[in-house]
């Protein structure tokens, strides 16, 4: 036995569970509602997390902003109680919620004490099916948004994300965003009858999961969770078809004045979900690469060379659609140059050669034994349930995926990097002040 | 998009790494929680372990000494998961820097990385190889008062762990080729911090609000120090402030008290105690006479306005009432900060609170403005709320709401071991380590009378310190 797994067993012994997290989950429908809950060693705590697929993506033709503003709006009082009301609520147990929209999700956090949680769940039930749409908390949270998004205009790291995820993905793909200045300019559009348009057709329980994690019990949740969301409606899958992939444009600019540190990624569209065949194999290669203080690009662009502070590979944007393959890293504009031939060097002798045997089992070690370090807060626990759910797995696979990282040979890892990796093909982005002998050639 | 809008947080914290979230001490007690009635005890070691000296328990943790050379050990027994959270801190950070090594103590926990006798790359067994290879989450990060080494890891790996983390304490390689390559590094550390406008304007206000503490400085130190700071000096800081008797470890988990003791003094017993006592800062603040303005000026799209005043040192008895307002200031959508800046359409966000020194402390009022608004109107709205509390005090709902969310944190911080020794690490940076116990229960304790009082005590006019940032239109937006 590893000690990992001897890790594991003594996880389980310490959340008074039996033989594994799948055993000790409790996963069943109610009110049409993905309902997972899990116990841990936690005292009197609960965390919960959830998605519900209303992202960026579903904004289709229309208007972009509206899947962001339709998340803002749900913490703006509903059609029983305002805003302040609900805080107050909140406050005076310590509780929160809170909504983020993502390219393809409204993810849902929320914290309490377990006494607390019968509260707690019927404010997440209302501010989802009856938020108060007010023309006045609109008009707040436009100018809000729009905030945010001017704040972003000089981020390097925003822009240089864009750039790429623009440059990669194609027109139609639920991973390629819309600029900020596209929504910046949607959001100034954007009416409130757009936002309770897409609250009526997007927001509904299927296809909603729910994760409680902590000190629960099934029952009792299940009981709540019911009472709550009894005889909603609606909702429907996320966005899966994807369109073809071609190859985009090779360099990507983002100039941003008088800044001191230029964000770079160099990176491809992969096609790959994270459970399709050969992407497990993707990733333990890529940490080979990019992870941590000892892979590749950090114990040689950093250590080595000096040329940054922070530089890694990873596979990314895979869990419901295919995603996309990129190193980032950040540079001053007058070792830009000399880091990106670096970082292309290393990209390209770790695609040609592959890794190691050694590499591939120090990376095997270190995600599985970091796996379950992960695992031992609440938050921990339930982000980790719903990642496995979004990826398309059951609940078995939580405890399947450490044997599934042991069992990758090296032939599998490096032919992985080999098949679905390009270094010639993979587009360059920089964002912030590039040095003019960065720029490219005139045409 | 993400919904979060950004917090301004004040740039005295750094991490060797990009990979782990720090937060400011400020930040830290804003979270801290009520605490379970902890009233110290001496009589009663937790274990007996020999060479190693019972200090005291207190709020269920117990501190010890190691006879041999003083080190200090705190025990943080929580056996809900296998994992243990081990943590080193060394009371020194920026504040001990002078002209010339501003940054050092920083540049100082990144050469910590670069390997040590026993540890290092060339012999495969380096810190980062080890608690890469058994999946620990590790960082290090230094402020102005403490550097600290930390990782969570499972705890079958503690021995190992421990001995990588002592043979550098005293035996570190400290190369001029590991400097010079970690200098660059640093360097682009620095500048990619100088992207954020948010950071300028701190590292401003900072600057102008202490004239003569060396909190003058931003911890990552002046650009040209961080360039040219020779290898001597740094040696010579390693030397003077890397022993025991200027450290604390931390552990926090499922540990076995009495073997976790026998394993530091196995590997800590060994050093002696500093051959000279660590120097102890002796400048003090002179007072300020009014009022200061400071002005920065970027590329950008959005204005920030930052109000700060000078507040006691960490430990004082004032701050679980200035703590108890800003909760009332700042805290979720009831906050007062909320109610009259953000919901009225003057800032995307806005809040307040105090990062915690060794000595003075410094208590910040902040806003980010919203399109439209003006510096002018922020600041009066953030002035006009404190104003309100020294006139008109605070009520006895606001302090109720405040002390229910202590209490739901307390259970909150209790699950995880990496966040109970993060907080504990800001408590021994201020000076005493049981205010991570007693300072929610005196924030709990605290009337609207004392809310009251500090407003009135500390927020005044001639003893602030604002700051502005504002954005200049780009070369494109010129047209040129």
């Amino acid at each position: 036995m590893s000690r990992y797994y001897a890790l594991i067993g003594m996880l389980f012994a310490a959340m008074s569970a039996s033989a594994g997290m799948a055993e000790h989950a409790q996963r069943s429908q109610v009110a049409g509602i993905d309902l997972v809950t899990y116990t841990t060693g936690a005292k009197n705590v609960v965390v919960i997390v959830g998605a519900l697929p209303a992202g960026d993506a579903f904004a289709g033709a229309g208007n972009a902003s509206i899947p962001t503003l339709t998340g803002m709006m749900l913490d703006r009082g509903t059609r029983a109680m305002d805003q302040f009301a609900i805080a107050q609520q909140l406050e005076n147990v310590g509780a929160e919620i809170s909504f983020g929209v993502g390219n393809q999700s409204l993810e849902i956090r929320a914290k309490c004490l377990t006494k607390d949680l019968p509260l707690v769940i019927g404010i997440i039930a209302s501010e989802l099916r009856m938020p108060a749409l007010s023309a006045q908390e609109f008009a707040k949270a436009k100018q809000q948004f729009m905030g945010m998004l001017e704040s972003s205009l000089q981020s390097t790291e925003a822009r240089s994300q864009e750039g790429f995820a623009r440059a990669v993905f194609p027109p139609g793909h639920p991973n390629r965003p819309h600029t900020l200045e596209e929504f910046l300019a949607a959001a100034k559009a954007a009416t409130l009858d757009e936002v309770k348009a897409f609250h009526a057709k997007n927001y509904g329980p299927a296809h909603l999961t729910l994760v409680l994690a902590g000190d629960v019990s099934n029952a009792h949740v299940a009981e709540e969770v019911g009472k709550a969301f009894a005889g909603w409606s609606g909702g429907h899958d996320y966005l899966a078809a994807a369109p073809e992939l071609k190859p985009g444009v090779p360099e990507v600019k983002v100039p941003l004045e008088d800044k001191t540190s230029v964000s770079v990624i160099i990176g491809q569209a992969t096609g790959l979900r994270y459970k399709d065949p050969d992407a497990l194999a993707l990733r333990v290669g890529t940490a080979a690469l990019g992870r941590g203080f000892t892979g590749r690009l950090m114990s040689t662009v950093r250590d080595k060379e000096g040329l940054t502070y922070g530089i890694g590979a990873e596979v990314t944007e895979d869990s419901l659609t295919g995603g996309a393959w990129e190193l980032s890293a950040s540079f001053a504009p007058k070792l830009l140059e000399r880091g990106i031939e670096s970082s292309r060097r290393e990209v390209l002798t770790w695609w040609k050669d592959g890794i190691t045997e050694r590499e591939l089992s120090q990376r095997k070690q270190g995600m599985v034994g970091g796996y379950f370090v992960g695992l031992s807060t609440t938050g921990g626990v339930a982000n980790t349930i719903l990642n496995a759910i979004q990826r398309g797995y059951d609940l078995q696979w939580l405890d399947a995926y450490p044997k599934a990282v042991e069992a990758l040979s090296l032939s599998e890892v490096n032919a992985a990097i080999k098949t679905h990796l390009n270094p010639a093909t993979m587009v360059l982005v920089e964002a912030g002040s590039i040095p003019a002998s960065a720029q490219p050639a005139a045409k | 998009m993400l919904l979060n809008g950004r917090i301004l947080q004040l740039p005295h914290t750094l991490c060797v790494a990009l990979s782990l979230l720090v937060a400011g001490t400020g930040a830290a007690c804003a979270q801290s929680a009520a605490t379970p009635a902890g009233a110290a005890s001496r009589a009663a070691p937790a274990v007996t372990v020999a060479g190693v000296d019972f200090v005291k328990s207190f709020g269920g943790i117990d501190e010890y000494r190691l006879a041999s050379n003083g080190l200090a050990i705190l025990l943080a027994p929580d056996h809900s998961a296998p994992v243990i959270t081990f943590q080193v801190t060394y009371r020194v950070g920026s504040r001990n820097e002078v002209t010339g090594t501003t940054g050092a103590t920083h540049i100082l926990e990144h050469m910590m990385f670069k390997g040590s006798e026993g540890y290092n790359d060339a012999k495969g067994n380096s810190v980062k190889q080890y608690l890469e290879h058994i999946g620990g989450q590790y960082n290090a990060n230094t402020s102005v008062d403490r550097t600290t080494y930390f990782a969570t890891i499972g705890r079958d790996n503690l021995d190992g762990y421990i001995a990588i983390e002592a043979d550098r304490m005293r035996r570190l390689l400290l190369r001029e080729s590991d400097r010079q390559a970690e200098m660059t590094v640093v360097r682009n550390e620095y500048e990619r911090g100088k992207n954020d406008p948010d950071e300028l304007l701190s590292e401003a206000v900072n600057a102008a609000a202490f004239v003569a503490l060396p909190y003058h400085h931003p911890t990552i130190g002046w650009l040209s120090d961080i360039e040219h700071v020779p290898i001597e000096k740094l040696r010579a800081f390693y030397d003077t402030f890397y022993w025991p008797n200027n450290a604390t470890v931390t552990v926090v988990g499922d540990l076995d008290a009495a073997a976790t003791l026998a394993m530091i003094r196995k590997y800590y017993g060994g050093y002696a105690h500093s051959p000279s006592a660590i120097p102890e800062i002796y400048t003090e603040e002179p007072a300020q006479r009014g009022g200061r303005r400071v002005v920065v000026k970027r590329p950008g799209d959005l204005g920030a306005v930052l109000i700060a005043h000078k507040v006691p040192n960490g430990r004082d008895a004032d701050q679980p009432a200035l703590e108890m307002l800003d909760a009332i200031l700042s805290s979720g959508k009831s906050a007062r900060l909320y109610r009259a800046l953000v919901d009225q359409g003057l800032a995307l966000n806005a809040g307040s609170g105090t990062e915690l020194h060794r000595d003075l402390s410094l208590h910040t009022l902040f806003a980010q403005l919203a399109p439209g608004a003006t510096h002018e109107i922020v600041e009066k709205a953030l002035l006009a709320e404190l104003n309100k509390i020294k006139t008109e005090g605070v009520s006895v709902a606001e302090i109720d709401r405040v002390r229910q969310q202590y209490i739901a944190a307390d259970a909150y911080r209790r699950d995880g071991t990496a966040a109970v020794a993060s907080e504990l690490n800001e408590w021994i940076a201020v000076g005493d380590w049981t205010l991570y116990s007693s300072f929610p229960e005196q924030v709990e304790r605290v009337t609207p009378a004392d809310v009251q009082r500090v407003a009135r005590k500390y927020f005044d006019e001639d003893q602030s310190t604002t700051g502005w940032f504002i954005p200049v239109a780009t070369q494109a937006e010129h047209g040129s």
